[in-house]
């Protein structure tokens, strides 16, 4: 699989955004907030590339938006995944496995 | 967003989009400035840490948006072609739940279109397309006026044109002809050739396929013989071999070297090859300044106008006239576009085909849009439903006409198919010498023509109905359910378009029926000789062999003597230039003896023609006085000639021409030909039917030879066999003599008159598929009124009405109905035949007995169709139509 890191950190920002999703419809910042603290903040992804996901995302056709409102009434934009979007998912959750596991039988040898 | 797929939201504007980003993003700084705040942040500095956190704003704010607005645009596009897709889904389902429907509209548009298209195919490759040489614009017919017609060329003339012009860049004189090819492993074959000066292939500029056009001097006499073949002739007389170039062919028993090859665009487009215009002594002898025979073809000099060579002609002709007043008497020169002056005569019939073709064609819209309208009543309740659902009115006319487009190209495609087999008909029926005819055919601009006249008929026969469907008055529609509503409107709207229908049908009869009343004249008058049982053929005797009078004698003695001997022939006879309906002719200027001698310019001439004395009786001309040419009127012996009537009347009216002695301006070895008139014969047609028969004279052969041969032969026998046995004869005459143009006499008379036979049938064929269509659109109509009439009928016939009552209210509807189409049809039919008022013959345009016959044939088609309804309505069993079975 060649690609670049900047690749590589945009569909990981992706794949994440996904199975954040597959859990069912959240509004940005609720994503933010989940992958933080599934990951304990080890990941320290920025809002701004999140944002950009998000819209890529849709733009993509893989999550799909409607407005609605937040827990404190508020006018929110909820994203959702889309049946490609989960088809992707799958993929890319596969893709992954697949390379961490490589990466890691590559670091065990040494 | 799922949501926006069931129900249509505005789509967004670009600010909109900008603003829902805005939206968005605030709401997360609020939310962690929020989360900040409860962590014990002091308000402002909680909120300028959520922006810190979040990253590059701006940057993101600008990526969001850009995305969503392609993100947008690109769903507005998804959702005009779904809809397109969804609209052509559902006509095709449409289309085929009601495949009888379907298959008569197709039908229907298919002789519509494919009629119109393969006119169009004509008329673009005969007037529209440009001539195949370049910058045809540029090219020129010149040509000296007599009496306001194009006449001929002298060779003097031409050539103190062509030096003194300005505003020419080069011209060439052509002289059409023919000449004999002998040798090259085949039978002796005659063929057309052009003689041209070496500037011809400068004029065209049509690149040679192989070798090279006339050079400068080769129209000199003693320069070497060359010639340029036609592709067509060297692909089949010569299989196509290059290494023929450089090499002699024997043309007229002379040998020609062949210097090129012309490649498909050549002109006139009925030669085989060209050949050098030789520039001879006898040819630029000062005293053949009269001799005019010649055409002229030109091409302007850059930058100079069509007008300012007119007008530079019209001085050039009046300083020819000053200069020679004896021979150019009242001279006059005029130019016209190349293009325009070949195509003079058909523009007017291919104009008036293509009018009537669009006739039919309107004609078949108007009848897809009837059923259009039957079948949108039918829909009503369908479409009431789906504008209650929130469809709106042009979503719903944009169905409709999704609908009638895609009928139309189904239409379409059908009819491009029939267009091909039509033209290659069409082409194969024309009549012999129209102008480019080889151009005709089905390419792709006729193919891109048949494509718009698909659309705008589906658009023309689709958008009324449309329009009127997707304004249902909801209520009844819905009330009425399926069995749809009976609006009068409807009614009204399908009447007039049957009314207009017949009415274009009225107009395309009347126009037939004025073609063929006139057709009939033509061939009902009296060629003035006896068209049956006799045959007729052409020889050209080539020059050298048949240049003395002696050797022309004996062809022609020889030959008809031969032909006279054969078994069942009544008489034969030779002539030259005696060939009735024919293109050929020769007059000369001429004096009376006795009477004083004409002034300049105010000579009168009639028709030559040396005839043998079986001439008379081989052709059946009738003898009026006198006697006809024996045996004994050879060379020789006392000069004598014999007149037509026509003669007599115009140059003798007031005394008897028999005894006369007639001088022609012929002079032959110092001699001027002529004789004293001993007899007078009936009038024939020379040229056309249509045209009254010139003044005529005759001269023995023997007297008079001269080097063209036309052969008629009149036999009890077979004509089949006497054709063979002639052709016979002149084989063992002389071998290398080819017989052309055999036909028999009645041939020769249908062949004169196979244009107007050609386009008479056509329009006859369109005004008879009018005719049909427009029965079929009363008959609808009249069928539908009558299936929505049953309870009215029903109720009617319990009430009392009886069914001859009820039938005679049904018939006497469609009669109304074809009356008024009738009535507006006649009164279209007195305006549109003006157009044809030029190919008429015999027959005033607005001919009483055509239109009374018109109107009366329209009648009786009207109540045939009219007639079948009407017995199914007195057919209703009022109880089964009151309880709505049955």
């Amino acid at each position: 699989m060649p690609k670049s890191s900047l690749d590589l950190m945009q569909g990981t920002v992706a794949v994440l955004i996904l199975k954040t999703l597959s859990w069912g419809a959240m509004h940005g910042y609720d994503i933010s907030r989940s992958i933080r603290q599934r990951s304990d903040g080890a990941l320290g992804l920025e809002d701004a590339a999140l944002y950009q996901a998000l819209h890529r995302l849709e733009r993509k056709g893989w999550i799909e938006a409607e407005w609605g409102l937040s827990e404190n009434n508020r006018r929110a934009k909820f994203y959702r995944l889309t049946e490609e979007g989960r088809k992707a998912l799958l993929a890319e959750v596969s893709t992954w496995r697949c390379y961490v596991e490589a990466v890691s039988k590559v670091l065990e040898i040494a | 967003m799922p949501s926006r797929r069931l129900f249509r939201f505005p789509w967004r504007t670009t600010a909109q989009v900008s603003a829902d980003v805005d939206e968005e993003l605030q709401f997360h700084l609020d939310m962690v400035a929020q989360e900040l705040a409860d962590e014990g942040w002091p308000e402002e500095a909680a909120r300028i840490e959520a922006a810190r956190r979040f990253g590059d704003l701006e940057t993101t704010r600008r990526v969001c948006r850009d995305l969503d607005v392609h993100k947008e645009k690109q769903m507005k596009w998804m959702k005009a072609l779904e809809e397109v897709g969804q609209d052509l889904r559902f006509a095709f389902r449409q289309l085929a739940k009601s495949p009888g429907f379907t298959l008569i509209a197709i039908l229907t548009l298919a002789l519509g279109v494919g009629a119109t298209t393969s006119i169009f195919s004509v008329v673009d490759g005969i007037l529209l397309r440009p001539l195949p040489f370049p910058a045809p614009d540029r090219l020129v017919r010149v040509y000296p006026l007599e009496d306001g017609q194009p006449s001929a060329f002298s060779v003097l003339n031409f050539l103190d044109w062509r030096r003194q012009s300005r505003t020419i860049e080069a011209a060439s004189l052509l002289d059409a002809g023919s000449v004999n090819l002998t040798g090259a492993g085949g039978e002796p074959e005659r063929l057309s050739g052009a003689w041209v000066s070496p500037e011809f292939f400068s004029v065209i500029k049509a690149p040679l396929l192989a070798g090279r056009g006339f050079a400068p001097g080769e129209d000199k006499p003693g320069a070497s013989r060359v010639v340029v073949l036609s592709e067509e002739l060297w692909k089949r007389r010569f299989g196509g071999d290059r290494g023929l170039l450089g090499r002699t062919v024997s043309l007229d028993g002379a040998p020609y070297t062949v210097v090129g090859i012309a490649g498909r665009a050549r002109w006139p487009s009925i030669s085989d090859l060209w050949l050098p215009f030789e520039l001879n002594e006898h040819r630029l002898d000062p005293r053949n300044r009269g001799a005019i025979y010649l055409a002229a073809v030109a091409r302007l000099a850059p930058g100079t106008t069509l007008a300012a060579a007119r007008a530079e002609a019209r001085t050039i002709a009046a300083r020819l006239e000053a200069q020679y007043p004896e021979k150019n008497t009242g001279y006059r020169m005029d130019m016209a576009g190349m293009q325009t002056y070949m195509v003079g005569d058909v523009r007017t019939p291919l104009f008036v085909l293509m009018g009537a073709v669009l006739f039919v064609l309107l004609i078949a819209c108007v009848n897809v849009a009837n059923l259009l309208l039957v079948r949108a009543s039918g829909r009503e309740s369908e479409l009431a439903v789906r504008t209650a659902l929130g469809a709106g009115r042009m979503r719903i006319v944009r169905q409709l006409l999704t609908e009638s487009v895609v009928l139309a190209l189904l239409g379409g495609a059908a009819g491009a198919a029939l267009a091909v087999l039509a033209t290659r008909t069409l082409v194969a029926l024309a009549p012999q010498g129209t102008p480019r005819l080889r151009e005709v055919g089905v390419d792709s601009s006729v193919l891109l023509f048949t494509l718009a006249v698909s659309l705008v008929t589906g658009i023309v026969f689709g958008l009324a109905p449309a329009l009127r469907a997707s304004r249902p008055d909801l209520s009844t529609a819905l009330k009425e359910g399926v069995r749809g509503s009976k609006g009068r409107p409807a009614v009204y709207a399908r009447s007039a378009l049957v009314v207009l229908e017949t009415a274009l049908a009225v107009v395309l009869l009347a126009g037939a029926g004025l073609l063929l009343r006139s057709f009939g004249a033509l061939v009902r008058v009296d060629p003035g000789f006896d068209a049956k049982h006799a045959i007729v053929f052409e020889l050209s005797p080539p020059s050298p062999k048949y240049e003395e009078d002696p050797q022309l004698r004996s062809l022609a003695n020889d030959l008809t003597e031969r032909l006279r001997r054969l078994p069942g022939v009544v008489a034969a006879g030779a002539s030259a230039f005696g060939q009735p309906l024919s293109r050929n002719d020769i007059s000369f200027s001429f004096n009376v003896e006795g009477r004083p001698k004409a002034l300049p310019g105010q000579e009168v001439s009639m028709r030559v023609a040396p005839v043998t004395p079986g001439y008379f009786r081989a052709l059946g001309l009738r003898q009026v006085r006198g006697r006809l040419f024996t045996d004994q009127d050879r060379d020789g012996s006392t000069p004598v000639a014999i007149l037509t009537q026509a003669a007599v009347q115009k140059f003798f009216p007031n005394d008897d021409p028999i005894g006369k002695r007639i001088i022609l301006d012929w002079s032959h070895n110092g001699v001027k030909r002529g004789g004293e008139v001993v007899g007078i014969v009936g009038d024939f047609k020379q040229s056309t039917l249509d045209r009254d028969s010139d003044p005529q004279i005759f001269l023995p052969y023997d007297q008079a030879p001269l080097g063209a041969l036309s052969l008629v032969v009149r036999s009890t026998a077979d004509l089949g066999a006497v054709a063979a046995a002639a052709r016979a004869q002149v084989h063992e005459v002389d071998p290398d003599l080819p017989v052309y143009e055999l036909q028999t006499l009645e041939e020769l008379v249908a062949a004169s008159v196979a244009q107007p036979r050609f386009y008479m049938l056509l329009l006859g064929g369109f005004a008879a598929v009018a005719l049909v269509m427009a029965a079929i659109g009363l008959y609808g109509v009249i069928a539908y009124a009558v299936s929505q009439r049953r309870q009215e009928i029903g109720v009617r016939m319990a009430l009392g009405a009886t069914r001859r009552g009820v039938a005679g209210m049904v018939l006497r509807q469609g009669l109304m109905l074809a009356l008024a189409g009738a009535a507006a049809g006649l009164v279209g039919a007195f305006l549109a035949t003006r157009g044809l008022r030029t190919l008429l013959f015999a027959v005033s345009a607005s001919d009483p007995v055509t239109y009374t016959g018109v109107a009366l044939m329209l009648v009786l088609v009207a109540a045939f169709a009219a007639y079948l309804p009407a017995r199914r309505a007195a057919r209703t069993e009022p109880q089964l139509a009151l309880r709505g079975e049955g």
